[in-house]
């Protein structure tokens, strides 16, 4: 029984929760769908602890207490882990109904996360119609960049801005990641300049990705989501792909739990 | 076939490519390249190969329309199309020559994006992605009025060309070689006997020409011919030193697998043989320094091409054998005028790929011999499940029967994403080590 | 103890006992009523529960685990109680593994191939697959004493029941009708694999006769397409989202045991009409149209909202045949998903997640 009911409050609160490998993010929002705030936190080895930290922390932002909370939904690889969630919803859904929401007019959704990446496509109402994830390897994902920035002793924000600057790009033949790092190695002792080194990279992953958004097919806007849309390297380039601007939230790395907060909502409504 | 259509592809083949090539040719002399001081002297056909290669990927664009067009895979009985005047195109050939333009990794990628599994074989996969995308470095290839596929090289073809007969809606017409796990027996052969009994009012239907036994057995006449002469432009390295390298023959492969049966890839090869021939008599090595003679097992690595025939021929390494372009030299000589289909299909039928792995042992044992061979150079390619299951008791077994030295390296024919140099570097070194190169 | 009960290992020692002969097969078409009229009992090695290890020294990582599993276990000693081996030529790996077993590392054990037609258009490839039939069956003879003819009929009807009870499954699964989950409908499936046809019929009857009925949970019918329902945790998700696999069209499915009977006299020429007659399959050379009508045929049927490709990675009949069937199944309005899988290695959480979001997505 929520507290609410009791108290006859007339707002109602929703939580989304995004347990990643990497980070841990929460969203709260109130019943008009404003966002009261939001926390991201390393999700580190204990997910449980991760989770109960982020939603604190939002929690206290929003000036909220958690029994304020009248639908939690979870998503992410940790979903299942969370024990007090009211449902639990894959990032696919969630990052759908996220772009579809902040950007109505996306038809296709680029999720580059630390872990794995999607291309989803979804109807003018933000439902997925079809959806596509990398395999198993790291090639076109956010830890193939970590990686190749560690190569190089950079941090990852420099790593992006380090690719627009190239003035040309030598292209990097291996996609798996352990080839790649060999590869990227023997070029840094050829002395070759890293920024075109770096450019390649980046061209390496976007290169994965654009194989898999061609599979889903380019429709209507699109949408990138996940921590390396702030990665103007990558962006810059599949823009150029694309041919078209990219949406991007100014916190790509939330939109998994905007979206999972925002189907809090629509569940809550629809089991009331 | 329309009137214009083959009057043009006459104009481009007696006036039209001769004066391509010839402007090749002149631009060419101008920048001859340095001689290496590894290498024996280039040989003097390779020109004439160059020529003959892109006559004829040259005028393959200007065959549609002209003659009837097939897409044929390797092992296929080509003789049999030739008998109806079909204008062929290999695209196994032309995926070998995606992949020494280092283009394999582009062309693949466009059948990756229409689903198509990165793992799938890469010659597949760039055919596909040509098809999709019309990317090539030839230019142009004319889409086929007819697929014809033959299962003796692997099962994979079969899958490739279904996807594209269901692509374009074109016939296929598969010559289907049951897989010799034992001997080869009386009713296999009747089987693919009946099978191009089926298959020639087919073949009749799609070219609208009439099947003329006369013509096929000339047909059959050249191909015997050419496999031989073929088997003995590479029994030359038996020599020492030997006149011509197994990197030399996977690039002069390339008339006997598109060009079989037609007289252009005979000349070629008598051209070639005599310039072995006398290339011997000088004691001409295609490595300068010939020490220690390899054998190759597999495809090659059509974008290392260049790369290693250096790296080994700096350490006075020369890679006289391989069962890749023995293949085509190993039982075409079968075909036999006398009863042409029983031969045409025991000769496609008996090829290395098709046998047992025993078979395989057997065969590379007596190479091994005759070829004085010091070395293996195994190739595991993830594309070629055929070529690749086995090897590694195969490895094992010609190291415990005649204590030959061997190296597996990994890597694809042409998509070079699935390679790393750095592995393979170490791989080739410590087999250097072990030969004390 | 029923032969349920008992576990495959055991039930395989019990016939041997009993004077049967046991044969090791591996994947996956090949004329089991022959066998059976010969006492032989096939013991199918498609996904064995053990660890790969030793393969590793004879093959490479790129090979499908089917083929990696069954060298495994051959590798480690499991099969020395069997009394023969039967490969058919099923695929390029199959093929040079049978090689590599027969040729270079020895089974100490009779070994027989088969080779079913990859040309499955003319007469010639019916002729020639009864003449195969007859090869293998001179063969087996040469080890087992000759063939009684009448058993072979008699094997042949039976095999005619356990299509129709295998039948009689689909069609109940299709209505909602087999209240078991997907895991057990497949463990039953996959009985099959082992169990003599005595045994089998009434084993598959008592299953039917236990759980016909009404009452299924598992609102959300899909197709699920590909090789073999590996790992079997798939299955078990399946349950927890209301998924109920309406029909399939797996390797070890409906492409083998849906084997419309034939009323030729010849036994021999009967094999082969029902051979020729079964559902669509890549590794027989059938062309994509078959197996797109097939696919389609099996949507309209069983009113599924989606279709599941679990591949095995590495298989190549099966990842030629994908992108094509998505494609056709997509423009015509049936979601897919694509799903390449390694063998007895559980469920990754990503696959998980893709499967919950393709549920999302058709609910
Ligand atoms: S490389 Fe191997 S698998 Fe590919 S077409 Fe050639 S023989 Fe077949
Ligand atoms: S899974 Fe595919 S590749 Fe592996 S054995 Fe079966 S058919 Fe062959």
């Amino acid at each position: 029984m929520r507290l609410w009911r009791f108290k006859g409050l007339s707002m109602t609160y929703f939580a989304g929760i995004d347990i990643g490998s990497l980070t841990t993010e929460v969203v709260i929002l109130d019943s008009n769908a404003d966002m009261l705030s939001y926390s991201i936190n390393l999700t580190g080895a204990d997910c449980n602890e991760a989770v109960d930290q982020a939603l604190g922390q939002a929690l206290s932002r929003a000036g909220l207490s958690r029994d304020q909370l009248s639908f939690i939904v979870a998503t992410g690889y940790g979903r299942v882990t969370i024990p007090f969630s009211d449902k639990k919803i894959t990032e696919i859904s969630c990052h759908g109904t996220s772009a579809h929401h902040l950007f109505p007019d996306t038809e296709t959704v680029i999720d580059i996360g630390g872990q794995d990446s999607k291309v989803i496509r979804i109807d003018k109402e933000g439902k997925v119609l079809d959806f596509t994830m990398n395999d198993k390897c790291a090639a076109g994902t956010g830890r193939f960049l970590e990686v190749m920035a560690g190569a190089f002793r950079v941090s990852l924000e420099d790593f992006g801005q380090l690719s627009l600057k190239a003035e040309r790009e030598i292209p990097i033949s291996s996609v798996c990641t352990v080839f790649a790092e060999s590869e990227v190695i023997s070029l840094i002792a050829q002395n070759q300049a890293r920024e075109d080194i770096i450019r390649g990279l980046h061209s390496s992953v976007v290169n994965r990705i654009w194989n898999m958004v061609q599979t889903v097919g380019v429709h209507g806007a699109v949408t990138m989501s996940g921590g390396v849309a702030k990665n103007r390297g990558v962006v810059v380039l599949m823009e150029e792909k694309l041919g078209k601007p990219i949406h991007i939230h100014t916190e790509p790395q939330i939109m998994g739990a905007l979206g999972a907060a925002l189907l809090a909502k629509r569940h809550f409504l629809q089991e009331k | 076939m329309s009137f214009a259509q083959k009057a043009r592809y006459n104009f481009m083949k007696d006036l039209g490519a001769p004066a391509l090539m010839w402007l090749r040719q002149s631009q060419r002399k101008k920048r001859p390249r340095k001689p290496n001081p590894y290498l024996g002297p280039p040989l003097k056909c390779a020109g004439r190969l160059r020529e003959i290669m892109t006559r004829h990927y040259y005028l393959s664009r200007f065959s549609k329309g002209a003659k009837p067009v097939a897409w044929v895979t390797s092992g296929a009985p080509v003789e049999l199309l030739r008998v109806f005047d079909f204008y062929t195109i290999y695209p196994e050939n032309h995926g070998a020559l995606c992949g020494a333009q280092k283009k394999g990794p582009e062309i693949c990628s466009e059948a990756e994006k229409k689903g198509y599994h990165p793992d799938l074989c890469s010659y597949a996969r760039i055919d596909l992605g040509h098809a999709f995308s019309g990317k090539t470095p030839a230019g142009r290839l004319p889409r086929p009025d007819l697929l014809f596929c033959a299962n003796n090289i692997c099962q994979t073809v079969l899958y490739w060309y279904k996807e594209l007969s269901y692509y374009w809606n074109i016939p296929l017409i598969i010559f289907d070689t049951p897989y010799n796990f034992q001997d080869i027996r009386e009713k296999d052969i009747e089987y693919m006997v009946c099978q191009f009994e089926e298959m020639i009012p087919e073949l009749e239907r799609i070219s609208g020409c009439k099947y003329s036994h006369d013509r096929f057995m000339k047909i059959i006449g050249i191909a015997r011919e050419s496999a031989s002469t073929w088997g003995r432009v590479l029994a030359t390295m038996k020599h020492r030193p030997a006149p011509i390298s197994i990197f030399d023959a996977f690039v002069h492969l390339a008339p006997i697998v598109s060009l079989r049966g037609l007289p252009i890839a005979l000349d070629y090869y008598r051209i070639l043989l005599d310039e072995l021939e006398e290339r011997v008599a000088k004691g001409i090595g295609a490595v300068t320094n010939e020490s220690k003679r390899l054998m190759w097992d597999n495809i090659a690595v059509w974008f290392k091409l260049r790369d290693w025939s250096l790296l080994f021929a700096e350490r006075g390494l020369n890679f006289v054998a391989a069962t890749y372009t023995n293949a085509w030299a190993e039982t075409i000589h079968y075909l036999d005028e006398m009863s042409p289909f029983e031969s045409m299909a025991r000769a496609y039928s008996l090829v290395v790929l098709n046998n047992s792995l025993n078979y395989r042992l057997k065969l590379m044992e007596q190479m091994i011999r005759d070829y004085q061979v010091d070395g293996l150079v195994i190739l595991s390619l993830r594309s070629c499940k055929p070529y690749s299951v086995g090897q590694y008791d195969l490895r094992r077994l010609l190291g415990e029967r005649l204590g030959i030295k061997s190296v597996v390296i990994e890597s694809d024919m042409t998509d070079f994403r699935a390679y790393s140099e750095e592995q393979t570097r170490t791989r080739l070194e410590a087999f250097f080590e072990a030969l004390e190169v | 103890m029923t032969k349920t009960q008992m576990t495959r290992k055991d039930y395989l020692l019990d016939q041997k006992q009993k004077g049967r002969h046991i044969f090791g097969v591996f994947p996956a078409q090949y004329p089991k009523e022959l066998l059976w009229a010969m006492n032989v009992v096939p013991a199918e090695i498609w996904d064995p529960p053990v660890e790969i290890t030793a393969a590793n020294a004879h093959l490479q990582p790129y090979i499908c685990s089917v083929v990696r599993f069954g060298l495994e276990l051959v590798l480690e000693g499991k099969c020395d109680f069997l009394d023969g081996f039967l490969f058919p030529h099923t695929c390029d790996s199959i093929q040079n593994m049978a090689s590599v077993i027969h040729d270079y590392i020895g089974a100490n054990k009779p070994c027989y191939f088969f080779y079913h037609p990859k040309n499955p258009h003319g007469k010639a490839a019916r002729e020639y697959y009864v003449l195969e039939l007859k090869n293998l069956m001179r063969s087996l003879e040469k080890q087992l004493g000759p063939l009684n003819p009448d058993a072979l009929k008699q094997r042949i009807q039976q095999g005619h029941k356990i299509s129709s009870l295998f039948g009689e499954f689909y069609d109940l699964r299709a209505k909602g009708e087999l209240d078991v989950g997907n895991g057990e409908f497949y463990e039953q499936i996959r009985r099959g694999e082992y169990l003599f046809p005595d045994d089998l019929i009434p084993e598959l009857e008592g299953f039917l006769a236990r759980n016909k009925g009404k009452g299924e949970k598992r609102l959300m019918p899909v197709i699920l397409s590909g090789v073999l329902p590996n790992p079997p945790e798939i299955l078990t998700l399946f349950d927890e989202l209301g998924v109920r696999v309406s029909h399939d069209d797996l390797l070890i499915g409906s492409r083998r045991l849906l084997v419309p009977p034939s009323n030729l006299k010849d036994p021999f020429k009967q094999l082969a009409e029902s051979y020729f007659s079964m559902p669509p399959c890549s590794t027989k050379g059938a062309p994509i149209v078959k197996r797109r009508e097939y696919l389609l045929s099996l949507i309209k049927a069983t009113g599924a909202k989606g279709v599941i490709f679990n591949v095995v990675k590495f298989c190549e009949p099966e990842w030629f045949d994908v992108p094509n069937l998505t494609d056709e199944l997509k423009k015509r309005g049936t979601p897919t998903l694509v799903l390449d899988t390694e063998l007895n290695q559980g469920l990754s959480g990503q696959m998980k997640t893709r499967v919950e979001a393709f549920v999302e997505m058709i609910s």
